[in-house]
């Protein structure tokens, strides 16, 4: 009996999956599924290409300064992300405020920027029925955008638990899975910069 | 006391890592604004990119701490995607590039 539960004991030990949390397991899980959603359109944007001899007349059209601006508001709001995680394990609360505020604010800059892009592109005459190209860059964009908002709400949310009288580990878990998600769209973005703005 | 020292040290490797970020930005810049041929400018942007997006997997999501078994969850769609490219390639150069198969 006592040789059965020392097994048992040993099994888990070893068992590897035990030494990952849950909730990282599920952002993960549902990271691996964003990466099909992504990873779909880019693949098909790419062939699409490949297929007729690339966008390079419409593509001509969008501002990649703007793309450019937007990428350096990304990584930056992913420094500070993960600066709020690194407060939250100093238990530094105020820090913690300070980044989770500053990476709203660089989430929010971002979505207006790209709402002032999209203005002009309208303006301009390009929908994203106006073809292909425009299919995909308001499509991608699109989606990037709407995943900007998840992540600017599920900080909002930590900021609210931050400012409130909740545990450190349970706000550093939070954090760190809320970081997650953010960094993952930031890595989106750092592709799709290239693929619709300088190629 | 070493808490403090650790999350000191680890601030300022995030800090440094965005650095890297903004250099690599630049440069990717550089090359697009630059008259580099096309071919090659494009192999330089992608890869500039895919360094980026390592950093922050690797230091800001940490997957240079995690298990193996998060990696794998991260690396099969990709290499899904990869594959369907790869499989879709010949389909391409046969109908459009040879004008082939109709």
């Amino acid at each position: 009996m006592a040789a059965g539960a020392q097994s048992v004991s040993a099994i888990a030990e070893t068992d590897h999956l035990r030494e990952i949390p849950a909730g990282k397991m599920a952002v993960w899980i549902f990271l691996a599924s964003e990466i099909l959603v992504f990873g779909g359109l880019i693949t098909g944007f790419v062939l699409y290409q490949f297929a007729h001899g690339g966008f390079a007349a419409d593509a001509a059209h969008v501002k990649w300064r703007f793309g450019a601006f937007n990428t350096l508001v990304l990584v930056t709001s992913s420094m500070t992300m993960i600066m709020a995680l690194a407060s939250a394990r100093a238990d530094d609360r105020r820090r913690v405020r300070t980044y989770l505020f500053l990476t709203i604010l660089l989430g929010c800059l971002f979505l207006g920027v790209k709402g002032f892009e999209y203005r002009g592109e309208f303006r301009e005459g390009f929908y994203p029925s106006s073809g292909m190209f425009w299919s995909f860059y308001f499509g991608m964009t699109g989606l990037h955008a709407m995943h900007m908002m998840g992540g600017i709400v599920i900080n909002l949310m930590l900021l609210i638990a931050a400012t409130r009288n909740v545990s450190s580990e349970f706000l550093q878990r939070r954090i760190e899975y809320g970081g997650l998600y953010w960094h993952f769209v930031d890595v989106v973005w750092i592709f799709l910069f290239p693929l619709l703005y300088l190629t | 006391m070493n808490e403090t020292i650790d999350v000191r040290r680890e601030s300022s490797l995030y800090m440094l890592i965005w650095a890297w970020l903004v250099f690599l930005l630049i440069a990717g810049l550089v090359i697009f604004v630059l008259p580099v041929p096309r071919t090659a400018a494009v192999i330089l942007i992608f890869s500039l990119a895919a360094i980026k997006a390592v950093l922050v997997l690797r230091n800001y999501m940490h997957l240079k701490h995690e298990h193996l078994l998060i990696y794998l969850l991260v690396l099969t769609p990709a290499l899904l995607f990869l594959g369907m490219a790869i499989t879709l390639i010949p389909d391409i150069v046969y109908r459009h590039h040879l004008g082939l198969g109709g």
